[in-house]
């Protein structure tokens, strides 16, 4: 069990690498929602690992609202891009 | 916790590898993403360690709430606004781009951005300028004043001379060191309205 957890962090060390190494803010944004959604399920596979079930809770939660500030923080930039041209 | 002892260790020194690519952030927008990267991987890092009620509030508010209002607040201060006159981009098109385009530039390079307002009279552009609606004017001066004849003696070949008064310091230097477009000239103006220096 041990080892899936190494193998999704190994796996979150890519978006990681990305968002540091790309310059565009896009790039970045898709690291970052790469990120939000790969440590709320790492959150959910410690928690069925664990057998607990408020971790579990917290993390669908998490999984949810990251979208949901994704989505505000994308709109927010797009709407940057738009009055300066 | 013991057989996951590692994992942990591994999981919680993601935090401060992500703490280091924030601090490193030049621009302020992807610093901003870079902040979200952060948010994530603190409330995994919470969560793992048991604090699951910590981890769901840095996750609305500290990803959330945090990067959104920022988002707002850096959007709304880091930018240039200038006045111009609505007929002056149909008389001077070519120049006027070309003298807005090396703005952005110049601007681009400390990640601002530049809004034009357009006005439809010469005293609302005044009025604007006096009263803090636009950090700069730019305008087509057509009767020179005794002031500038010097420079509209200079730009006077080139019938398109613009003139740009700045009312913050600051951007008065950045565009007085770098702005170099022929037939523009650059006062800076106190915000009094009193006309100060010019170049």
């Amino acid at each position: 069990m041990n080892l899936v957890i190494m193998a999704m962090i190994l796996a979150l060390l890519i978006p990681i690498y990305e968002a540091w190494k790309n310059d565009e803010v896009w790039q970045r944004m898709l690291a970052f929602a790469s990120i939000a959604t790969k440590t709320a399920i790492m959150a959910l596979v410690i928690s069925v690992l664990r057998d607990d079930w408020m971790i579990g809770i917290v993390a669908v939660i998490i999984l949810s609202v990251g979208n949901a500030a994704l989505m505000l923080l994308a709109h927010v930039i797009k709407r940057i891009n738009d009055v300066s041209n | 916790m013991n057989e996951n002892d590692l994992s942990v260790y591994v999981i919680t020194a993601l935090l401060p590898l992500t703490a280091f690519m924030l601090i490193f952030q030049v621009n302020p927008y992807h610093a901003l993403v870079m902040r979200g990267i952060l948010g994530a991987i603190a409330a995994l890092v919470y969560a793992v360690l048991g604090a699951a009620d910590v981890a769901l509030t840095e996750a609305l508010v500290g990803t959330m709430l945090a990067i959104t209002l920022y988002a707002v607040a850096v959007r709304s201060s880091l930018v240039m606004r200038l006045g111009i006159l609505k007929d002056l981009s149909t008389q001077g098109e070519r120049q006027f781009e070309q003298l807005l385009d090396d703005l952005r530039i110049i601007l681009g390079k400390r990640h601002m951005r530049l809004e034009v307002f357009p006005y439809t009279d010469m005293q609302s552009l005044d009025q604007a300028l006096i009263e803090k609606e636009v950090h700069a004017v730019c305008s087509q001066r057509s009767q020179p004043q005794s002031d500038f004849e010097q420079d509209y003696a200079a730009c006077e070949n080139d019938k398109l001379c613009f003139h740009t008064a700045v009312r913050v310091q600051r951007l008065y230097e950045i565009m007085q060191a770098e702005l170099t477009s022929p037939g523009n000239i650059l006062t800076y103006v106190k915000p009094s309205g009193s006309k100060e220096e010019h170049s």
